[in-house]
């Protein structure tokens, strides 16, 4: 641990807890992270008996250097974008802790689990309803976007 | 007048001592000063070793006083006869305060009301920072601190004094983060020679002004009356850098009170070590970073010059959880920063105190002097700056009449040039040009605070990312956004 700054040692952490108790569903594809700390992958399965049930999604976390001071890049990636009225169609995701209302206590954790919750209280699986203009316009890095949070419902 | 006096007698008195060290050899002696009423200062070569009676039979004859006549004050409280100079948490140069007994005046103090400290027996106190423990220090619950102060009656005397304790402060002499010395005053004649009631029991006690009474030897007469009887003696609490000789009783510190031992060996919040000491943020959870951490939150928050002017504390910042009410209101806990750091934290705040106020930067490049002007003036200019004299509303150099765009004004000036060079090499020459184009080109000032915003996709309604502006803006119109912006160009 030695010889590494605070950010890499607090995502070696991170990366070790996630690997060794792993929340429902979801698991951290170690390949990936192991030859870039700062490039995570996570496998996600569409919790039982909600609408996403026996889907399987792909997350990626981009941190810088400043991580946990700043918040990580997080995106749906690969064929299966989950249909849900915060996720665009590009995989850029509508949720307030990825940038308003991060905090350095959060973790790839807690992020995990709220996106898992997010899609677990969906009731229609529809996408935003300006999907195809954001994704037309908006900026590669979902944190560029500034987002008008105004629907904690879903 | 009467210092200089103390300085030169002190003076003396250490070339007297320097011809009479034939007298007494004292192995690894402590060089101190005793204040005297009066203002008198004497020079005194202690022994560790010895105990404050020894000291007593010292100081007395020089005051022409018996030994039992005496009392010596230090940090608040009157030593013990028993007490060893070496618990004393006395430095060289320190300054002790020698007094003499008035023995009926004691009688009618209030009683000393009841502290975790284990001297019942006043008369053998040792100093304010020797007996004051962490835990009081660090809001413990009392099932832990119990247990501390049992840890301190089994070592008390020798070795480590583990509960001891720490007090962080900023050293302006060091120029860095050491730890500090408690130290008490008269509120009123600012004299040493006071005794507290009794102790502080938390920072609220030690940092707000008239929590703490006491009694003041050098004139307690003048002191108690000096409103009338109508507020008790007031105790000042301050601190030293107990990592250099003090350099006299102005030689202080500022107390970093959010930097605390970590008793209960909380990890860091950012990046879960546990680290000793730690910052706790002043939040209602008491969030903790770990001194690197902390510093990383503050380079991060202040490239993104997020730091908040608040009214009160100045350029501070709040919690990194977010926690509500939770600004560090000690500005000086941002020194720890390096220098460089700290120079563009104290330019940053400056600026941002000077736009808040309604002022100006000056635009003149490599200047930026803030400069408060009254409403309605246009011309300004940068006294005791650079000397620029320029609009205040296109920031451009001072002209009558309309402002021009920067295009126009640079066209002028190249044709007023008698020396005949083709404008558009002259202009691709320029230094910085490449720089000054790309802020040109690419930003549009916002339209509340005027920083140069660049806007890099998504929809024209733009928010300023500088913190305490937050204005919600159009970039078609570069107005207020409104609906109608929404309806007619939301998105270009």
């Amino acid at each position: 641990m030695a010889g590494m700054s605070p950010s890499e040692r607090r995502l070696q952490k991170e990366l070790m807890s996630l690997i060794k108790e792993p929340p429902p569903g979801v698991s951290v594809d170690t390949n990936i992270a192991e030859q870039n700390l700062l490039h995570w992958v996570i496998h996600m399965e569409g919790a039982a008996g909600t609408l996403y049930e026996g889907e399987r999604f792909q997350l990626q976390f981009k941190f810088s250097n400043k991580y946990p001071f700043d918040s990580p890049e997080v995106t749906f990636i690969g064929n299966n974008i989950p249909v849900h009225p915060h996720v665009y169609s590009n995989g850029h995701i509508c949720l307030s802790i990825l940038t308003d209302d991060w905090s350095p206590a959060l973790s790839v954790q807690s992020v995990c689990l709220s996106i898992v919750s997010m899609l677990s209280s969906c009731k229609e699986k529809q996408r935003p309803p300006d999907n195809t203009f954001y994704v037309k316009t908006c900026n590669k890095n979902p944190k560029k976007t500034k987002w008008w949070y105004h629907d904690d419902s879903v | 007048m009467g210092s200089i006096i103390g300085v030169l007698k002190n003076i003396l008195c250490r070339m007297l001592q320097l011809l009479s060290f034939g007298k007494k050899t004292i192995t690894n002696s402590l060089s101190v000063y005793v204040k005297i009423s009066g203002g008198r200062t004497v020079a005194v070569d202690l022994d560790p070793t010895w105990d404050i009676k020894n000291v007593k039979e010292v100081v007395a004859p020089r005051l022409g006083l018996e030994p039992n006549e005496v009392k010596i004050i230090f940090a608040g409280k009157e030593l013990g006869d028993k007490i060893k100079i070496s618990e004393c948490d006395l430095g060289q140069q320190s300054i002790l305060h020698a007094v003499k007994v008035r023995g009926r005046l004691r009688t009618t103090l209030p009683p000393p009301s009841t502290s975790l400290i284990e001297d019942i027996d006043e008369q053998a106190s040792k100093p304010l920072s020797e007996t004051l423990n962490d835990t009081m220090f660090s809001n413990e619950d009392s099932s832990k601190s119990s247990s501390n102060i049992d840890d301190g009656s089994t070592n008390s005397g020798e070795g480590t004094n583990r509960t001891n304790v720490h007090f962080y402060v900023f050293c302006p002499t060091c120029k860095a983060l050491k730890t500090g010395k408690l130290r008490v005053r008269c509120h009123f004649c600012k004299s040493g020679a006071f005794t507290v009631h009794s102790d502080p029991q938390s920072w609220n006690d030690v940092l707000e002004p008239k929590q703490i009474t006491g009694l003041c030897e050098n004139g307690s007469e003048l002191c108690a009356d000096i409103l009338n009887n109508k507020e008790p003696t007031f105790a000042e609490f301050y601190f030293k850098c107990s990592e250099h000789t003090s350099l006299g009783e102005q030689d202080q510190a500022v107390p970093l009170y959010l930097i605390r031992p970590n008793l209960r060996d909380v990890p860091c919040l950012a990046c879960t070590d546990v680290s000793d000491p730690v910052v706790v943020f002043p939040c209602t959870e008491g969030h903790v970073t770990c001194l690197d951490c902390f510093r990383q939150y503050c380079i991060t928050r202040l490239t993104e010059r997020q730091f908040w002017q608040h009214p009160e504390y100045g350029y501070t910042l709040a919690c990194p959880a977010g926690c509500p009410d939770s600004f560090i209101k000690e500005i000086h806990h941002f020194r720890l920063l390096n220098d460089t750091q700290y120079a563009q934290y104290q330019r940053f705040g400056t600026e941002e105190f000077v736009l808040r106020s309604g002022g100006v930067l000056c635009p003149q490049p490599g200047c930026g002097m803030g400069i408060l002007i009254d409403e309605g003036c246009v011309k300004v200019a940068c006294i005791n700056g650079c000397g620029y004299v320029f609009c205040r509303l296109c920031l451009q150099g001072y002209h009558v009449g309309e402002c021009r765009s920067a295009d126009t004004e640079i066209g002028a000036n190249a044709e007023a040039c008698s020396y005949n060079v083709d404008p558009a090499k002259a202009s691709e020459a320029r230094w910085d040009e490449a720089s000054k184009v790309a802020i040109k080109v690419l930003t549009k000032p916002c339209p509340m605070c005027r920083t140069p915003t660049e806007r890099d996709g998504g929809c024209m309604h733009m928010v300023c990312t500088r913190a305490g502006c937050n204005f919600h803006w159009c970039w078609v119109c570069q107005t207020p956004w409104t609906r109608e912006c929404m309806g007619n160009h939301w998105f270009g």
